[in-house]
């Protein structure tokens, strides 16, 4: 494919975006003007806006493989990892880089939450949106020696007890929405005990400290496996085929359980073009063997929205975060 | 099943030419890494993960591991020689390492550092063969509660390693917990301390403070008392003196540390949390209470140096207890592998070692050659680190200085943190002036900020009684532990005084009295 770039000039430059880049108060200088037909022509720069090993990681990385390996994208597509500030650095990155097609992320729960903690200078609704391929639901867990068979068991043991010690991590973030809502929905009491990581949360209800704990089926299948801790609810849509015992929180009649949505997004005002591609594109990435496989190993949750949908997708969750975070009292 | 068994199969699974190359390139490169001021094991890992995406899990997981603990025996080299510890558990062993090293006896420090990690190391992957799921109840018996007591009695070690200053010692602690107070308030979900800015809301992190207060302080303070003027050739001969090997005299101090540190190591390893810094830092101040010349501390004594270096080193091999029989990442390095586990298409957790053997038998065999690899390689390429105390200073600070600004900048790519660095090191000159402890802040900036976040969540989980802590089995004897080492220190100098005045007034007794 041949590599040809129009000269920038005031002419060829569209009113358009100079508005946007006004609006977005960038420059325009990152931003090349290209024929929509000839997209994409240049090389690509995958940001991850989390370290190595970690589940936005390995979304991204197999992603980056499926495209090299069956050829989808025609150029280079550099990987690089730009942590920091729970995801502020890596997607500042793209706001940065607005209008530019040529840079992508992929999202998580801290898309959401960030903004609602820090001041990033952006927040979800002003990136462009690719498209959400999973969603990464959570999983109730108590541990075996608690005796507790299921989710009624539970409800009866916590409103008798009076407040449990439930822990999840963080405080503005989904495992605290989750755990609150789920106790005012099932008449129980908590205290919610956040924590900074996944090995102190999951040791924290082994030593006996916690009654109960949420955590993503990735890092908690191992345990669940081994039998040392009991799954009561699944608060994805519908049952992990991993777990099929494990009823669905809607199921045991819950509402409002938020989860962390896996998606694609490119750096605010990218052209439709290179969004439409992109939407065009992962069509067929959630089609591979590649994919099917990432998502059963991983344990997600398959919920394929493009474009507008993913954009209403993210508006709704954001809002519902929001609020409840606000009547929680952990963000102001 | 049987444990030789197992590890047979695991053996001939390493001895593949392909995962053989790997687990070279693994202590190569994680040896050079950890060379570099900045660069530890967690950063190393990170850096190199994603390059085993597509790897066979085996092959991969050996690899990793190697750099793993190839960077804690090369985090050694930059301690000594230029006093700045790649991580917080390699605080203590830079202490004693970097005056060795300016007596002349950078080399046999270094060789003596080698030889602890790689006894330490070999010793602890024994254990690990051998004993690694009923060490793993260890790690699942530590909640909230129980981690806080580690964490205090890791934080009460630094009145040890203060010493006498114990006003310049508690400045420097208050200075570390400030420090750590930045950041997003896990709690409570508030910044504190941030002013609005994205990069702090993670917090500080320890590796610019460390390596400014440690590193670029004590090159400032080189040029301050005119370091810089001294010609090498003066150091040279002191190290010619010196030769290559350790004398009888020191091997003798390290080998009661080292049998000591190893097992210490390896146990609070185990420890999901603090277990490194916090079983170095008791190796170190273990030492200083038993040495019979205790003054020789923060001098170059090699007790302190051997010990908590084969703490550190057993630690980091304690680590993978649970990561393997729990799935649960103990460290920042071992959170990155266990990240890894799942980019190689494995389940972590308890039935890891039984669907898993070659895997992680594989690792484990692989330890014992790595160990090998590395103790060779050390003692081949020390001589020729060792070089860098012959370079002139004037030629060598602005080097170490880029190294610093290059290793920090590279950890997260982060411009604010190379200026934090730069900071620190200002206030490590400061400190250094003061007679303030750098060590003690770097320790506290780390400690402080887990002590919080447990003391924290164990008074949510007691609903706010104190209690909580004598409720529980393991928490029961971690207080005796603090006891012990509360009362120990204080008592046996003031037994010591007790004994000296009966004598002195038995003197007094005897002799005649004044007209």
């Amino acid at each position: 494919m041949p590599n040809t770039r129009r000269p920038l000039t005031a002419l060829t430059l569209p009113a358009a975006l100079a508005l946007l880049a006004a609006a977005t108060g960038c420059g325009a200088g990152t931003t090349l003007q290209e024929d929509p037909e000839e997209y994409p022509s240049q090389n690509l720069e995958w940001t991850i806006a989390f370290g190595p090993g970690g589940g936005n990681d390995i979304m991204s990385r197999t992603l980056v493989d499926i495209l090299n390996e069956h050829d989808l994208y025609p150029h280079d597509i550099a990987v690089e990892n730009r942590e920091g500030g729970s995801g502020a650095t890596g997607w500042g990155h793209l706001l940065s880089n607005s209008g530019d097609p040529y840079v992508v992320s992929t999202t998580s729960g801290s898309f959401l939450t960030t903004p609602l903690q820090a001041d990033t200078g952006w927040t979800h609704a002003d990136f462009t949106h690719v498209g959400l391929l999973a969603t990464d639901d959570l999983l109730f867990l108590v541990p075996e020696s608690a005796g507790i068979a299921d989710w009624a068991e539970w409800t009866e043991h916590a409103a008798d007890t009076g407040p449990v010690a439930v822990g999840g991590i963080g405080t503005v973030n989904v495992d605290f929405i989750v755990q609150a809502r789920l106790a005012e929905q099932a008449g129980y009491e908590i205290e919610y005990v956040p924590f900074n990581d996944e090995g102190q949360l999951q040791t924290a209800m082994s030593s006996g400290s916690l009654d109960a704990i949420v955590s993503n089926p990735g890092s908690a299948m191992g345990q669940v496996k081994g039998g040392d801790i009991t799954p009561l609810l699944f608060t994805g849509k519908e049952r992990l085929d991993a777990l099929p015992d494990v009823p669905t929180a809607a199921e045991e009649g819950h509402k409002g359980m938020v989860s962390m949505p896996r998606g694609l997004i490119l750096p605010p005002g990218a052209p439709d073009y290179a969004r439409d591609w992109w939407i065009g594109v992962m069509r067929k990435v959630v089609k591979t063997k590649e994919w099917r496989d990432y998502i059963t190993k991983n344990h997600l949750a398959e919920d394929i929205r493009w474009g507008d949908d993913f954009t209403a997708y993210l508006k709704d969750s954001g809002d519902e975060f929001e609020a409840s975070l606000r009547e929680q009292g952990a963000v102001k | 099943m049987d444990v030789f068994a197992h590890l047979a199969n695991g053996i001939a699974s390493v001895l593949s030419p392909t995962t053989l190359l790997f687990l070279l390139i693994g202590v190569l490169v994680g040896m050079f890494i950890g060379a570099i001021p900045g660069l530890g094991p967690s950063a190393g890992l990170a850096i190199l993960l994603p390059l085993t995406f597509g790897l066979d899990a085996t092959t991969a997981i050996v690899m990793l591991a190697a750099v793993y603990y190839g960077a804690m025996y090369g985090g050694t080299i930059t301690s000594v020689l230029i006093n700045t510890p790649g991580d917080s558990a390699s605080v203590p062993a830079t202490l004693e390492g970097y005056p060795l090293a300016r007596k002349g006896r950078a080399i046999p420090a270094l060789i003596i550092a080698a030889v602890a990690s790689f006894v330490a190391g070999t010793v602890a992957t024994v254990i690990l063969t051998v004993a690694a799921p009923p060490t793993a109840r260890i790690a699942s018996s530590f909640g909230p509660p129980e981690l806080f007591l580690l964490v205090v009695i890791g934080l009460l070690t630094l009145v040890v390693l203060v010493g006498k200053s114990w006003k310049g010692g508690l400045l420097s602690v208050v200075l570390g917990f400030a420090i750590g107070t930045v950041g997003i308030d896990v709690s409570g979900g508030e910044q504190r301390y941030t002013f609005g800015s994205t990069e702090l809301i993670n917090g500080v992190d320890f590796i610019p403070v460390a390596i400014g207060l440690f590193g670029l302080g004590e090159i400032l303070w080189t040029i301050y008392r005119g370091g810089h003027r001294e010609t090498p050739a003066e150091m040279d001969l002191r190290a010619r003196r010196g030769a290559f090997w350790p004398s009888r005299q020191e091997w003798r101090e390290a080998a009661k540390p080292i049998a000591r540190g190893t097992p210490l190591g390896f146990l609070l390893g185990v420890i999901p949390g603090a277990g490194a810094t916090v079983a170095s830092l008791i190796s170190y101040s273990t030492e200083k209470a038993l040495s019979k010349r205790p003054e020789r501390f923060g001098k170059g004594a090699v007790e302190g140096l051997a010990g908590p270096e084969a703490a550190n080193n057993s630690a980091a091999t304690g680590s993978m207890v649970p990561l393997l029989t729990l799935g649960i990442p103990g460290s920042a390095s071992t959170a990155v592998l266990l990240g890894g586990f799942m980019m190689w298409g494995l389940q972590p957790g308890p039935l890891l070692m039984r669907d898993n053997p070659e895997f992680a038998w594989g690792l484990i065999a692989s330890m014992y050659l790595g160990n090998v690899m590395l103790l060779a390689m050390n003692v081949f390429c020390i001589p020729l680190f060792a070089a860098v105390t012959r370079i002139r200073f004037a030629t060598l600070a602005p080097l170490i200085i880029l190294l610093c600004a290059f290793g920090t900048f590279t950890v997260n790519g982060s411009i604010v943190e190379v200026g934090i660095m730069f900071g620190c090191g200002v206030l490590g000159f400061c400190m250094r002036l003061y007679g303030l402890s750098p060590a003690a802040t770097v320790i506290a900036l780390v400690l402080g900020p887990i002590a919080e976040e447990t003391l924290r969540q164990s008074l949510l989980l007691s609903g706010g009684t104190f209690a909580v802590f004598v409720e529980r089995t393991p928490s029961l004897a971690l207080l005796g532990v603090m006891a012990v080492l509360v009362i120990v220190p204080i008592a046996i100098p003031a037994a010591k005084r007790a004994l000296h005045r009966r004598a002195a007034e038995r003197e007094q007794e005897g002799a005649p009295p004044l007209t």
